[in-house]
Formats: structure tokens, sequence, C-alpha cells
């Protein structure tokens, strides 16, 4: 069987933009999902029920449906609800952010538990509102606790960020599946792929191994 | 009315009528009425689960009472949330866990009610934190942590975070309770200098040397009642209740 790996070098810059959409759609899916999740763990926890049920069944919804599934929904569904095509990036962008959003709500919701009451009821002695008890004191400290739980969620969101080359998003995933098609190098192409994927997600899955030993254990 | 026979000139800085409060089916509180006045120091002694520290939660909003009523400064408790936020700044609580927020510094935590409630500009904040901090005698602990420092520091900067608040009564819930034995004077000390600085006080607490030394008034709770109450000469030396004597006894009060 004979290997040409010339064809990972002659398309080493539609990788490398690949990579960048890649590494993009990771960041601002997280920068979406981070304050998405808080918003829904408040919600679910503020006491009202409208917002609460809301939260619920939004999070419900899209931790239980395959993320392919949301992916594909959102191509077809969103011009269709919306009356405006937006384009594959961003339709990817609203797919992965509320399947993060659902999962980060839920990590958020266990980290605000996690603090014990005691923390608010300091806060409010001293005449903070609740509000305040919870920007000031208590989320602050849920936010380290659930920072391990958030960095393996960043790690299993780099990856699946692939899925989206369904919709054809330029990503790494759909770029190399694109050079495979017209070249019909299977092996060389997966390959550069797989060491693309594993060296950029290597020090991640690291760095977040890191954060749980550093931030894990807590008091 | 006068509910004691120990009465002082001051005026009443909180009055409690007939305050009750039910868990479920426990009674917490059957029916409290005693009296705090300005510059007291009033000590709650008593079994574990006598109501104690019940009465304190009650009187700062931290639990809502059942029945009766607590008067701060001639005006009855308000039961909605904002009117009870700005009971809670005239009064410091201190918590038997401390309840320092562990995230920020000592000088932070004694900053935080100024800043966030206050509103003090941060220099203005942090000038008062690290006078308060001094205060307590822990000036050199300013930039560390909760979790650097040993309990008894904890709990005198979680006093100073409570003072920063400039409150006209200071709730102590068993401030010493969590503590080892060796750290327990350095609290009781910032606690005796500040009862002589004038501030009231109210107590609950199981040290009975300090009770005996320092308060003005000693109430003693079992099962939600109060059993007796009076000057500590009286508590310690003549009680006049039999039960009062069995729970001293209990402690090991020699008297």
């Amino acid at each position: 069987m004979n290997l040409h790996w010339s064809v990972v070098w002659d398309n080493a810059g539609a990788l490398a933009r690949g990579t960048e959409l890649t590494v993009l759609l990771t960041v601002a899916t997280m920068a979406l999902a981070v304050p998405g999740g808080i918003l829904l763990a408040l919600m679910r926890l503020s006491g009202s029920r409208p917002f609460a049920w809301f939260s619920a069944s939004l999070t419900e919804l899209f931790r239980n449906l395959p993320l392919l599934l949301v992916i594909y929904a959102s191509y077809y569904v969103l011009p269709l609800a919306l009356g405006v095509a937006f384009s594959p990036f961003v339709t990817a962008l609203v797919a992965l952010g509320l399947n993060v959003s659902a999962y980060n709500g839920e990590t958020f919701r266990a980290g605000i538990a996690s603090i014990r009451k005691g923390q608010s009821e300091a806060a409010l002695a001293l005449g903070m509102s609740g509000w305040q008890a919870m920007r000031v004191v208590v989320l602050p400290q849920a936010a380290r606790r659930v920072l391990p739980v958030l960095a393996s969620t960043w790690v299993s969101l780099f990856k699946d960020t692939s899925l989206v080359s369904v919709i054809s998003v330029g990503e790494l995933a759909y770029t190399a599946m694109l050079i495979r098609s017209r070249t019909f190098r299977v092996l060389e192409v997966l390959t550069a792929m797989a060491v693309i994927y594993w060296f950029l997600g290597y020090p991640q899955a690291k760095l977040a191994d890191w954060l749980n030993r550093r931030f894990g254990v807590s008091e | 009315m006068n509910m004691r026979d120990d009465e002082t000139d001051a005026p009443k800085v909180l009055t409690y009528l007939d305050v009750r409060k039910i868990f479920g089916s426990f009674v917490a509180l059957a029916g409290v009425s005693m009296e705090v006045h300005k510059t007291e120091v009033v000590c709650l002694i008593g079994p574990s689960g006598s109501g104690k520290s019940t009465l304190l939660r009650c009187t700062n909003g931290l639990e809502s009472i059942d029945g009766g009523e607590i008067i701060l400064d001639g005006h009855t408790l308000p039961r909605d949330g904002r009117g009870m936020r700005a009971v809670r700044q005239r009064m410091g609580m201190v918590f038997q866990n401390f309840e320092l927020f562990p995230h920020m510094t000592a000088l932070a935590n004694v900053a935080s009610g100024p800043l966030t409630v206050l509103r003090l500009p941060r220099r203005e904040a942090e000038e008062r934190a690290a006078a308060l901090l001094e205060k307590v005698g822990l000036a050199d602990k300013a930039k560390s942590y909760p979790a650097n420092l040993s309990g008894g520091q904890q709990q005198r900067v979680a006093i100073a975070r409570a003072l920063a608040m400039q409150p006209e009564v200071m709730l102590f819930d068993e401030p010493t309770s969590a503590l080892d034995p060796e750290t327990i004077g350095e609290v009781l000390n910032v606690m005796k200098a500040l009862a002589e600085e004038g501030m009231t006080m109210l107590v609950v607490t199981h040290e009975m040397n300090f009770a005996r030394r320092v308060a003005n008034h000693v109430v003693v709770f079992e099962r939600g009642t109060i059993i007796e109450q009076g000057p500590p000469t009286q508590i310690f030396d003549a009680p006049l209740v039999v039960r009062t004597r069995e729970f001293l006894s209990h402690l090991g009060w020699a008297g």
C-alpha cells in the first residue's frame, strides 16, 4: 500500500484555516454558553415558577437530544421559524450554544447549591440583597468549584465541533473530508486530522486535569 | 411594664414581646419576652436546642417569627425583605462557624459590607477595614486568606467584618463554640474590649466565665422559654430557679 503524504503538505493551508475555525467555534460557543449556563441556573434557582419551568424545560430538551439532531434541526428549522437564513457558522453556534448552555446550566446549579447556606446568610446579615449575596459571595465561589467541570465540557466541545461539518461549516473535519473526497487519500487525511485534533486536545485535557487538582477539592 | 428588676436607665434597643417560632411541629420559641438596653451585654445561656440561637436569628430576620413582636429602637421589625435589609444593616452578626468569605482576603472580607451595601469608595472602605483589623489585633493579616488563619483569627476578622457596618447592636451566635481551646481567649478578649467601649451586645454562649464577668444581664433558656433572667450575680451565685442550678452544675459550674 502506497501512502502519499504530500496530500497533507499540499493542503496544509486549508487544514490550518479549518483548525482556526474549529478553535474559533469552540471559543465562541463557550463565550455564549458560560453566561447562558449561569442564566439558566439563576432562573432555575430564582424561586419564580415560570422562570424555573422555562429553564428546566430548555435544559432537559437540549441535554437529552443528540447534538447531531440539534445541529440539523437548527439548520432546517431556524430559517423557517425566523424567516431569516443564517450562515452555517452562526447556525452551528446556535446549536452548540444551546447544547453546551444546557450542560453548563446544570453544572452551575450544582456549583451554587454546593456553597453552604451560612455563606449567603453572612452576606444577608451584612445587609446585602439576595442578588448582591449571589454576585459577591456565592457565584465567585461556585465558579471556582465548577471550573474543573467546565474544563472537561470544553474538551468535549472542542471535539464535538466536528459534528457541525454536516451543515458545511468549514472547520477542521469538514475541510479534511473535502480534501479526502477530492484526492481519495483517506488514510493520509484521517491521520492528519487525528494528529491535529490530538495535539490540540491533549494540552487542553491536561489543563483540565490540572484545574481539577487545583480547584477540585475546596476548603 | 417593667420586665426586669435589674432595670437600667439606658434606653431599650431591643424589646421582645411574646416571640414565637415553630419549625414544623417543633416549638423553638414558645413566647419569649425580654429587653436589651443600650450599652448592655446580655448573655443567653441554656442547653442546646433551647431556642437561644433561634432568637438571635429571628432578631435579624434570618428566620421569620410566627407570633409576637420584636421592637428595635421603638419600631416593630418589618417582615418584608426590603425593610428587613435596612434593619440588618444596623445589626452586626457573628456566626459560630465564622462564615468568612473564603475567596476574599481578610481585608476584603471586612470591606465587603461597606463596599457592597453602603457603596463607599474602595479606598474609604479599605481604610475602614484596615482600622478594624488593627482594632482586633490582625493588622498584619490583612492580605491573608481565611484558609491561612487560625479559628480564633478568623472569628476576629468576622467580628471586624460585622463592625464595619457600624452597627447599633452586635449579635454573637456561639462565637467560640467552634474554636480550639487555645484560641477562645483571644476572641473573648476582643468581645470584652468591645463591651467596655459601650457596644450593645446580645451573646449566645456556653462560656460561663465570660457571661459571669462581662454580662450585665443573663437570660436562661430551656425548651423555647425563659426560665430565669437577672444579673450574673443572681444567675451564677444564687439562682432562683432549680433548673438553672441544674443546668449550671451540668456544665461543671462551681459558682
